[in-house]
């Protein structure tokens, strides 16, 4: 195993190898600068002024050299957005919130959206079927920001329940900080989406299972359907479930810049979309670095379960005919 | 015990005296709160990138919800937009029409009780005009009078050190600035004249407002928290001496996303929001509630105006027949009224809003751009296009305009189409492409539709956009003649005055450009928000926090009336 995870870590490098080059290249392609804004109205030598302070004046491949050299250092730079910071400590600071939000709305979706599916999977057809069906296309179906808006309009609008935003710092806390009112409706909003998805998926799995000639023998030994579910049907069923489920972990552990603005909540979220936005190129690098040691380190994850929820899975071997 | 007695009599005896004065002494007003809940809430805009409270650190990037209240700037402008004292108590130019001087009020602190000079001004200049520091608002003292602020140019592009800028502190309490050429409006233009501490600056940087432990301050407020992306304190500054003493206690900002400004306003959690975050269904609900609507300021913001250009050189608007025909094709009243609605905007019939100096405020120029098709077309029939017929297919860009101000622009060109029987393809092109595309020479801009407001309050601001070899492919020698002569000339305000009309006059019937709506911008406040600055109506019936007049922060206070 360690083999593997030493042979999975040393190509997860090179993967960050290739997407850096990539995106350097990509976003250096592409017409214009960062300093190219309509609203600031730059004159052509404050822009040059601007360019040289940040060595946008050297070659591409030198700048690329450069940063490179300085990343692996862990100096990620200074974003063009907030240069009063460093991109390393802005995405410490922002990523720690989204962290968080996070992993309690994977903590929601991932328990409710798992219940639904079992149930609706074990009541094939039935109004509660289809009433989680009808939820999990809704979920899927309607973009977060407008469930958060409608959220704020029931719970902090029309009923003063809940507050608008913030992340602890407007709302009540019980137990110290542990749980806050104010993470209630963002991480709702949030959850949603993924919670449809875990569901359908769930439930699609175990349906596929449960209509195997295997279960059916299982079933006509006289096993008690509890039993049937524990023992066969969801140990099987685990595989594809832990593959499609899996992708949703690094997607909700980088937030969203709805969640985020609508609910007053300070994330890294909205950077992965204004640093495209402001050609912000250092925190561009960091965030789609950031975003594809996540991908990889799941993946490499997602492998090692596969190994646990299924022996005949082994690590590094190759298939035979 | 007896002591103690004393003690609590004299407490229970100043209690209610001190609850209505401020921390730096000031008799609150009979109508307001007590001082304890004399406490302002703002919105910050949780989608935008800033980076700091001062005017001299970035411009574009500034907190936008509590901006400048560290510093007093040098000059403020009254109700009616006239340069009135602030840091400096008086200005004066010498005869050589180049060189001013601004003689600071005496007495003013910074919060770690050092005194405020000429030198810390003259820091912040030399700070601003720095290639290191690629300010995003060096443009500005290129563009006052012609040649700019002596050296700026030159120290921007890194040709001369920041040293031979044309600031000097002659003295403690005497600012010295020298332009290339002369330019009158230097006192009006000083309302940018913000000041840092020098000796903060050169310990901390730049920045050293982001942080409480370094912040300092000269203007009415203090930084006293600081929680990037959730919450800004600021308290009122106990050391300040200045010329706008705040009867607010505290302000406090509150991150949020634009989209729910309206929604925290209506839950209470904030006491203003401005004209920006209001949507069209927020401002249909401000039209059905009576106490929402006399608490919906109007002002005239930045006294923007939307209008048509062209490319002047080139057919087919070559011919002044051709924009006389457009001209008098927009139904600018239809489309103020159907897209903007009537309180965002009043229709334009030339470059300067009503309101601003030197503007049209007898309707002299309205009949040279009024809507009458049949006119148009008449127009249209004499440059030899009878009905539309031959005339070129066109395309109309626009820079990267959000959907409301692009609505008003396609309707503008479906106006001209209608009437006129034109073909006009409407574009909305990223800002830099249309930039680029209008600057070129020749332009690569056939017709293009755009906002402009005033950077100072001058007309020679405004007009002098349209100067040949400008952003605007249109060239009139007697209108360059007037804008240029009037805009250097020093103490004939009457002449200076009607040479602007005049040329304004000469914009409006050459059709530099089609004028379609001047914007107003206003504030929705809480009932609760008082201040004669901002709640008395001027003489021609308008509220609401006027531009450059930063001494409201002097004269805001929360009423009894919650």
């Amino acid at each position: 195993m360690l083999l593997f995870l030493c042979r999975r870590l040393f190509s997860l490098a090179f993967v960050l190898l290739g997407v850096s080059i990539l995106v350097f290249w990509l976003m250096h392609s592409v017409p214009g600068g960062p300093f190219d804004t309509q609203q600031g109205q730059l004159t052509a030598a404050t822009r040059a002024n601007l360019e040289a302070k940040y060595g946008l004046d050297e070659p591409v491949w030198k700048q690329y050299l450069n940063y490179m050299s300085h990343a692996l250092r862990f100096d990620f730079g200074i974003p063009y957005q907030q240069p009063q910071t460093t991109v390393a400590a802005l995405i410490g600071r922002t990523w720690l919130v989204t962290l968080q939000v996070g992993l309690l709305t994977i903590v929601v979706a991932f328990s409710i959206g798992i219940c639904a599916g079992l149930y609706a999977a074990y009541h094939q057809n039935s109004w509660l079927d289809h009433l989680v069906t009808f939820c999990a296309t809704l979920g899927v179906t309607v973009p977060n920001f407008v469930i958060g808006m409608w959220l704020i309009l029931c719970f902090s609008v029309a009923r003063s329940w809940l507050p608008l935003g913030g992340w602890g710092t407007s709302g009540a806390c019980l137990f110290g900080k542990y749980f806050c009112t104010d993470w209630i409706l963002p991480v709702v909003a949030y959850a949603l989406a993924p919670m449809a998805i875990i569901a359908r998926y769930t439930r699609a799995s175990i349906v596929d299972v449960a209509g195997e000639d295997f279960i059916r023998t299982a079933r006509a030994k006289g096993l008690s359907e509890v039993a049937l579910m524990r023992r066969h049907v969801l140990p099987n069923a685990q595989i594809p479930m832990v593959t499609a489920l899996g992708t949703e972990i690094p997607n909700l552990i980088t937030g969203s810049i709805f969640i985020e603005t609508i609910f007053r909540i300070n994330g890294l979220g909205k950077y992965f979309v204004t640093s495209a936005l402001n050609r912000d190129y250092p925190m561009i690098m960091a965030t789609f670095l950031l975003i594809a040691l996540l991908w990889g380190v799941t993946y490499m994850l997602t492998d090692v379960a596969y190994t646990v929820l299924d022996p005949r899975i082994q690590f590094g071997r190759r298939s035979r005919r | 015990m007896l002591n103690r007695l004393h003690a609590y009599l004299i407490f229970l005896a100043l209690t209610p005296a001190l609850a209505d004065t401020t921390v730096g002494g000031r008799q609150l007003p009979a109508d307001a709160a007590s001082y304890a809940k004399q406490v302002l809430r703002v919105p910050c805009d949780n989608t935008r990138n800033e980076v700091t409270f001062d005017h001299a650190v970035s411009v574009y990037q500034r907190y936008g919800c509590v901006q400048d209240l560290f510093s007093d700037t040098l000059v403020d402008l009254d109700s009616l937009y006239r340069p009135e004292p602030a840091a400096a108590e008086s200005w004066s130019v010498a005869d050589d029409g180049v060189t001013w001087a601004f003689h600071l009020r005496p007495g003013q602190l910074w919060s770690d009780g050092t005194p405020l000079t000429a030198h810390d001004y003259m820091a912040t200049f030399r700070l601003c005009a720095s290639p290191d520091h690629a300010w995003d608002f060096a443009w500005f003292y290129s563009f006052i009078g012609e040649g700019g602020l002596r050296n700026w140019d030159r120290i921007v592009a890194g040709e001369m050190p920041p040293d031979s800028l044309g600031v000097t502190a002659i003295d403690d309490l005497t600012l010295q600035l020298v332009t290339e050429g002369p330019f009158p409006a230097m006192p009006a233009a000083m309302k940018f004249g913000y000041t840092l501490q020098k000796r903060a600056l050169e310990e901390h940087g730049p920045y050293y407002n982001n942080d409480p432990a370094t912040s300092v301050s000269s203007g009415p407020f203090v930084l006293t928290e600081f929680d990037p992306g959730y919450r800004i304190v600021l308290t009122a500054n106990p050391d300040y001496t200045g010329y706008r003493p705040p009867l607010l206690q505290r302000i406090e900002g509150v991150y949020m996303s634009p989209a729910t400004y309206f929604l925290a306003f209506q839950r209470g959690e904030i006491d203003l929001v401005g004209h920006e975050q209001l949507t069209p269904a927020d401002f249909a609900t401000i039209e059905e509630d009576p106490t929402l609507q006399a608490n919906y300021l109007r002002h005239y913001g930045d006294f923007r105006t939307d209008y048509l250009l062209f490319d002047t050189f080139s057919p087919p608007f070559d011919k002044l027949a051709v924009r006389r025909a457009f001209a008098h094709a927009v139904d600018r009243e239809a489309i103020v009224a159907g897209v903007y609605g009537k309180a965002k905007a009043v229709a334009a019939h030339s470059m300067l809003m009503p309101g601003f100096p030197s503007a049209d405020t007898t309707g002299a120029l309205a009949d040279l751009q009024r809507f009458d098709c049949g006119l148009a077309r008449q127009y249209l029939a004499d440059a030899g296009y009878p009905e539309g017929d031959g005339f070129p297919a066109l395309e109309m860009w626009m820079r990267g305009e959000p959907p409301a101000t692009a609505a008003v622009y396609q309707a503008s060109a479906a106006s001209i189409a209608q009437c006129l029987g034109v073909q006009i393809q409407v574009s909305n092109k990223d800002g830099r492409v249309f930039m680029d595309a209008l600057n070129a020479r020749p332009t690569r801009l056939q017709m293009g539709a755009v906002s402009y407001g005033m950077d100072f309050l001058d007309a020679a601001n405004l007009l002098g956009v349209w100067m040949s070899g400008g952003r605007h492919s249109w060239s009139d020698s007697t209108f360059d003649h007037l804008v240029t002569s009037a805009a250097a000339m020093i103490g004939q305000a009457e002449v200076r005055d009607r040479m602007f009309r005049q040329a304004e006059r000469i914009l409006v019937d050459q059709v530099g450009g089609v004028f379609i709506a001047h914007r107003w911008a206003g504030d929705l406040m809480k009932p609760h928000l008082l201040g004669d600055s901002f709640r008395q109506p001027d003489a021609k019936g308008i509220a609401g926090r006027r531009w450059g007049d930063d001494s409201l922060w002097g004269d805001m206070y929360i009423g009894d009336r919650q």
